[in-house]
């Protein structure tokens, strides 16, 4: 089961099974301590960071750049499933995927939270785009 | 009921290249199908999800739009598709 654990230098929090050896922020070992969800979330709750449209389609193209897929070069697609993906955020409270349906099974649907773990479906591995086709393979 | 379902998405650009193709189809052939949009209206997506346990096999496990019920076969075919492979399907008895 993943677990909350912080970094007793920085305040860097974690989630996962294990803590990292070597704290990615400022570096110290062997410096995560287990801590509870509710301290977990105090701490991360202190800092508000607003994520528009821009915001989000600056992360996901960062998120492509060392990846061998890109955001979709077809700007009005775009422009649809980001309106899909923010409208779903606001009435269903996570950016799931536009073109496909949640379960109403919150661990099964965070499996459709933008961007997805796409590199595993078949449609990515026989066509080169995700379910949605905001991710595209990059052509070489 | 009609017993043909076209479950799509207002945001989802395959359901939206599909709409013509569905349109042509219906003309064509005389037939309709139900457009049901499931991220805007809650009554057709806990019809979907009603029909998860036949659709989602046969759709990568999960319910995808676009996505095309017989509602008496149980027969589905999912995703942007071309016009003959739509038309085959829904011509299917």
């Amino acid at each position: 089961m993943k677990k909350y654990w912080r970094c007793f230098v920085c305040n860097d929090i974690h989630y996962g099974i294990n803590p990292p050896e070597i704290c990615p922020t400022c570096k110290a070992k062997n410096a995560f301590v287990e801590i509870s969800s509710e301290e977990s979330q105090k701490i991360v709750s202190a800092t508000r960071i607003e994520f528009n449209r821009q915001k989000f389609l600056n992360a996901i193209e960062k998120f492509a750049e060392k990846n061998e897929f890109q955001v979709n070069p077809d700007k009005e697609k775009v422009r649809m499933l980001l309106d899909g993906v923010f409208n779903n955020e606001q009435n269903y409270g996570l950016k799931y995927c536009p073109c496909r349906l949640i379960t109403k099974d919150f661990k099964e649907d965070l499996l459709l939270v933008c961007p997805c773990n796409f590199l595993i479906h078949d449609t990515y591995r026989e066509k080169g785009e995700c379910w949605c086709g905001l991710f595209v393979r990059r052509k070489k | 009921m009609n017993n043909l379902i076209m479950f799509y998405a207002r945001e989802c650009p395959h359901c939206k290249n599909m709409m013509p193709l569905v349109d042509k189809l219906e003309k064509e052939e005389g037939i309709k199908l139900e457009k049901l949009e499931v991220w805007h209206n809650e009554k057709n997506a806990d019809l979907m999800r009603s029909y998860r346990s036949v659709i989602a096999p046969k759709c990568g496990g999960q319910l995808r739009t676009p996505t095309f019920f017989n509602t008496e076969t149980n027969d589905v075919l999912c995703g942007e598709v071309e016009y003959k492979k739509l038309k085959k399907w829904v011509l299917k008895k």
